[in-house]
């Protein structure tokens, strides 16, 4: 058999890899000063981050001062300070603990509703979504308004809601397809944050979970699902569905095709999602200020407190942010082997 | 088991894809459903499966009425296409896939697993992922996980068309005799006549999901029951004449001649296979023509033939020398000709 010609896309020849050795010595030059240009660039802020963290207040004022036992003596107070003095474990464990369950939840719930959105068909009415938002304003307004206990007039609106499916389902036939769910969802992270933080605000003050981790984690769950379910939803839609039939004939239900045949197979994709949510959720910054005070506040929170009225305390924030960074290059280490490509070789064809 | 689909329709939107399909797999029975693309081959196996719903008729397995349950339910084993197994399963974990779904105990798994793997040699290869399998292996894992269950039915969808030439011929005839061991009602589809001839008890032929004939291999071959039949089996396929037939006298622009047929028809045409046919001199020949082409094939050789505006190819030996434009005779015996009506396509008696 000769080899077929090369019909695969101008891009992805232009950016194959190539050895540096066959390049002619000019552009071989030109490379390695652009990849040293760009490696300063990006390393600079962590080296500089870093030093600023060994040094006392004279030094940072005095400066810049670039190499430690060069340019000035070295000195461990911030870190002292930071770790032994101040109160800095509580925040990190809160940061830990939102930051992983927020993202554990929201991919979990994510995926589910991606693998769902590319694998079943749904119809909503249009109808039924008018009635449903409706009902709820309806139940608003009597329970704040008219003093109708809302325990009454949720099981007036369900039966309502029932009432009206059976009645006007049958005659207005506009639907909304699966593409429509899935915007609907994406358009949620289109809105800037800051015009939800209120009112989640006094959504948590009147559930009295302010401050608490759980008001932290269920809104982070829920700001991170539309870019889960965005970003996953590709990675499903790749699984020939050969594979989920051959599995749903030899006996399994659509929980345990998900869980057994779908998920395996997307695990590079959702190594990439599981990493880029966490960092979403780890730095997130706007919501934890709004929702937390001393018992559930969150690293950012903490860094940023350190702009106190004596100036920016640049040598304890550069102690909090390398400890901040810490945990994110050792997960994304970990995570490193299973982002890797080429996991549906061998399921189809010869 | 039996399977029995009755008057089974099917529409995507607007269009029809299987018309009023009836269907009797007898118990043990190997029936080949074949087809050219677009037939509704496939989308009738997939009813069967439970992999698509049905717009109308029943489906039973059994005495089960099966039409509107979960595939899972239905207790069948399917063969796909590309195989579709589990790339990130090894052999092992693949072949018994059906068991641990279905919460067999771990001991009686490993053994079922061992026996099916000895069956179709693929023992050594337990520990082994599919991307590290060849083609033929594959194959092979797919048809263990499909028979370690021992279902009711076995559904297959054109297993064998992703292995090259040789090993299709060799893995057919395993599939043949593993179906005969085992005696499993066998649902195969192909489009490949060759596979249809050799490994079915009974073919349906389907055209624009339509059952065409639905028969022994033999009877589909020597007495196709419509003009799409005879000219589906067989290659090269058979050859055709436009002409009319008055009191069993067949006439043509090719020629005339006498048929075993004492009916009367003004639309008729007369087929009959280049293996039937025979070159003589002009003289003797039922028509003539001239050679148009030599073909060498191998063992044999196929001339076609202009007759007045109609091709015949016959099949000749294969040293058989005849120059281009030479007038030669074609003869047949009457046994072997086949007279169809032109407007319905339906066989004449």
């Amino acid at each position: 058999m000769n080899t077929p010609p090369d019909t695969r896309p101008l891009m992805r020849r232009l950016f194959e890899r190539r050895s540096l050795d066959t390049l002619a010595p000019v552009p071989k030059f030109a490379t390695y000063a652009i990849l040293l240009a760009w490696t300063f660039v990006v390393l600079f802020p962590l080296y500089w981050v870093l030093v600023t963290s060994l040094k006392i207040q004279i030094q940072v004022d005095a400066g810049p001062y670039y190499i430690p036992f060069v340019d000035f003596t070295p000195h461990l107070d911030a870190w002292n300070f930071m770790l032994f003095q101040n109160n800095t474990l509580w925040p990190y464990m809160n940061s830990i603990i939102v930051a992983l369950t927020s993202t554990i939840l929201a991919l979990l719930f994510g995926s589910m509703a991606a693998y769902a959105l590319v694998r079943i068909r749904f119809q909503v009415k249009l109808a039924a979504i008018i009635a449903f938002i409706v009902l709820v304003i309806g139940v608003i307004v009597a329970v704040v308004e008219f003093a109708v206990p809302w325990q009454v007039a949720i099981l007036a609106a369900i039966v309502l809601f029932f009432l009206a499916l059976t009645s006007i389902g049958r005659r207005f036939k506009a639907a909304l397809g699966n593409n429509d769910i899935e915007f609907w969802m994406i358009s949620n992270r289109i809105m800037p944050p800051i015009v939800a933080v209120l009112p989640i605000y006094v959504m948590f003050q009147h559930l009295k979970l302010l401050d608490t981790q759980i008001a932290l984690i269920s809104t982070y769950t829920a700001v991170n699902l539309p870019i889960v379910v965005w970003l996953t939803r590709d990675f499903f839609a790749g699984i020939p569905l050969d594979l989920e039939e051959s599995a749903e004939i030899d006996g399994a239900s659509k929980f345990r095709v998900f869980f057994t045949i779908a998920l395996p197979l997307v695990r590079s994709g959702l190594a990439a999602t599981f990493m880029l949510v966490l960092i979403l959720a780890w730095n997130e910054y706007l919501l934890a200020l709004f929702l937390s005070n001393a018992n559930a506040q969150t690293m950012p929170v903490l860094v940023s407190a350190q702009n106190t009225t004596r100036g920016p305390q640049w040598w304890y924030m550069s102690v909090l942010i390398v400890i901040m960074i810490v945990p994110v290059i050792v997960i994304a280490a970990f995570l490193q082997k299973h982002i890797a490509r080429g996991l549906l070789i061998g399921a189809v064809k010869g | 088991m039996q399977v029995t689909l009755k008057n089974i329709h099917k529409s995507f939107g607007a269009v029809d894809v299987v018309k009023g399909l009836d269907l009797d797999v007898k118990d043990g029975e190997f029936l080949v459903l074949l087809g050219a693309s677009g037939s509704g081959k496939t989308t009738a196996l997939r009813m069967i499966a439970g992999l698509e719903t049905v717009t109308s008729g029943t489906i039973q397995i059994g005495e089960r009425d099966v039409t509107n349950i979960l595939p899972k339910y239905r207790d069948i084993a399917m063969v796909f296409q590309s195989y579709a197994l589990y790339p990130h399963k090894t052999v092992f974990a693949n072949i018994a896939y059906p068991l641990t779904v279905r919460k067999h105990p771990r001991a009686e798994i490993e053994a079922a697993v061992k026996d099916v793997a000895r069956q179709v040699q693929l023992d050594t290869l337990l520990e082994r992922y599919p991307r590290q399998l060849s083609g033929g292996q594959r194959q092979r894992v797919a048809l263990a996980r499909a028979i370690i269950r021992r279902p009711a039915a076995f559904l297959m969808d054109e297993p064998l068309s992703n292995l090259d030439a040789k090993l299709r011929g060799y893995m057919r005839a395993e599939l043949k005799h593993m179906q005969h061991e085992l005696g499993i009602t066998t649902i195969y589809v192909t489009h490949d006549q060759v596979e249809a001839m050799t490994l079915a008890h009974r073919v349906a032929l389907l055209d624009k999901g339509v059952l065409q004939q639905l028969d022994t291999p033999a009877t589909i071959y020597n007495a196709p029951a419509n003009l799409f039949v005879a000219g589906f089996i067989g290659s090269p396929p058979m050859n055709f004449l436009q002409g009319e037939l008055i009191d069993g006298g067949f006439s043509s622009a090719a020629g005339s001649f006498g048929t075993r047929s004492r009916a009367t028809n003004p639309h008729a045409v007369a087929g009959i296979r280049p293996e039937d046919c025979r070159v003589t001199t002009p003289e003797l020949g039922k028509f003539a023509g001239e050679v148009f082409a030599t073909e060498l094939i191998g063992d044999h050789a196929l001339v076609t033939c202009r007759c007045s505006g109609s091709n015949v190819t016959v099949k000749v030996e294969k040293d058989f020398q005849r120059g281009i434009d030479e007038k030669i005779g074609i003869g047949f015996d009457e046994k072997a000709l086949h007279l169809f009506d032109s407007q319905s396509g339906s066989r004449l008696a």
